[in-house]
């Protein structure tokens, strides 16, 4: 399949051209339109199973339950995704290696691709504002994931510093553990950086520019309360 | 230091990368990432006395961020503001600018970030009793929600209340009424700036109130 991504960092969408009897799995309520002779089958895992069970982790991980499978016939055809944010998207093409991703960035990939839970431990979770699952995707083929913000790489060698809630992706060969900002707490509180995501070995950090979270602080206030 | 802004205007973000020995100080929770090798170091926004100011009457953070640079090569930080919109570069020589309450993003050490009487307009206006000064020999990003427009005024000017981001200080700035007191309550503009002088003025494109007011009565 070719992919066009149009409209970044703004407001992006993912054009995505399949070749005949071609397949593309997508995060439920990620279509914005398609051609009509595509088939569609919904199910809750990519392929070799997982049933229930991998519905319900996909859930814990911040994605839908289920996912969607867009099938072209011998003429091929054209479909487009989106996410529900304003923001950026990016493609990248896996070759044998594996990419972390972000709950809620998976936009869309090739049906090769193996997708499976990746537990990053309650401890981390808890203390960086993310979810205790994250997706693992790794196999040939590629796959497309969406940002709330501009998406920009980091080349890391060595240790890298992301602030909580700024990470859309990371290659496997990158570890990271949860860290107060700055050399003393008092910084980190003070500053109001707090807990920020420290980045170690050799490999790509996709960040977000923006932060949905610290957005959503500023804009809440101005919202009326819940009645 | 090498500085640039990419994303704009949507999602503008700074990179700045810091040659050694350098420092940029930025607004409370303003970085997105960094070098692991950066230092970085909260200190209060000015003195207490600003600081205390900044923070409760001019809706700042008490706190900055200093991000130093002790190693010997270059190293990068990325800075953003907390809503998304434009991100621009002012680079001061001597000369000062004032900023709306949230404008501030980050400077560099030449930079003076201190706070001015606005009076009691600028206070019925919802914009704070004191108005935030910006001066010194160097270089200050500002930004806000939406894009950021520039506009010379010679004369007079008038600026929804909620869409001025900065302005020079020579400029006096007037509160009143849009229209009569029928189109300023029935025609949606309520109050406004009228700004008098000679100088440059920075409007945004939306606001963050606008979007809350859109947003509420669809809320249940």
């Amino acid at each position: 399949m070719d992919i066009e991504i149009q409209h970044g960092p703004g407001n992006a969408a993912a054009k995505i051209h399949l070749h005949p009897r071609e397949t593309v799995i997508a995060e439920g309520g990620a279509m914005i339109a398609m051609s009509s002779d595509l088939h569609v089958e919904t199910t809750t895992h990519n392929r070799g199973g997982g049933g229930i069970l991998k519905g319900l982790k996909r859930l814990l991980a911040g994605e839908s339950f289920f996912i969607n499978h867009f099938t072209s016939g011998d003429h091929g055809g054209n479909i487009i995704f989106a996410a529900d944010l304003p923001g950026d998207m990016m493609e990248y093409r896996l070759d044998g290696d594996t990419l972390i991703v972000q709950a809620g960035s998976f936009v869309c990939s090739s049906s090769e691709v193996t997708m499976d839970m990746s537990w990053q431990g309650f401890g981390k979770a808890f203390l960086s504002g993310e979810r205790a699952f994250w997706l693992k995707i790794g196999g040939h083929g590629q796959v497309v994931l969406s940002s709330f913000g501009a998406i920009y790489p980091v080349e890391v060698n060595g240790e890298y510093i992301v602030d909580t809630g700024h990470i859309v992706a990371f290659n496997e060969t990158l570890n990271f553990s949860v860290t107060k900002a700055g050399g003393s707490w008092m910084t980190a509180l003070l500053g109001g950086e707090g807990l920020v995501c420290k980045f170690q070995g050799q490999g790509t950090v996709w960040c977000q520019s923006h932060n949905e979270s610290t957005f959503g602080r500023a804009l809440g206030p101005l919202l009326k309360p819940r009645s | 230091m090498q500085a640039t802004i990419e994303g704009a205007p949507c999602f503008a973000h700074i990179h700045v990368d810091l040659d050694p020995g350098e420092t940029v100080i930025a607004e409370s929770d303003a970085m997105s990432s960094m070098s692991a090798t950066l230092g970085m170091e909260a200190k209060l926004n000015g003195n207490l006395f600003s600081a205390l100011i900044k923070r409760f009457l001019g809706g700042e953070s008490l706190f900055v961020n200093h991000f130093i640079n002790r190693t010997g090569e270059a190293q990068r930080v990325t800075l953003v503001q907390s809503t998304p919109g434009n991100i621009v570069q002012a680079d001061l020589a001597g000369n000062s600018l004032c900023l709306q309450p949230g404008a501030y993003v980050a400077s560099t050490p030449g930079i003076h970030l201190g706070v001015r009487w606005a009076g009691f307009v600028s206070w019925f206006a919802g914009e704070g009793l004191f108005k935030q000064v910006v001066s010194g020999h160097g270089t200050l990003w500002y930004g806000a929600y939406g894009g950021l427009l520039e506009r010379e005024v010679d004369g007079e000017f008038i600026v929804d209340s909620s869409h001025l981001v900065a302005y020079e200080p020579q400029l006096q700035l007037k509160l009143q009424l849009a229209g009569g007191l029928f189109s300023s309550f029935f025609g949606g503009e309520g109050f406004v700036t009228r700004l008098v002088g000679k100088g440059r003025i920075i409007i945004q494109t939306r606001s963050l109130s606008g979007l809350a007011g859109w947003i509420n009565p669809k809320l249940h």
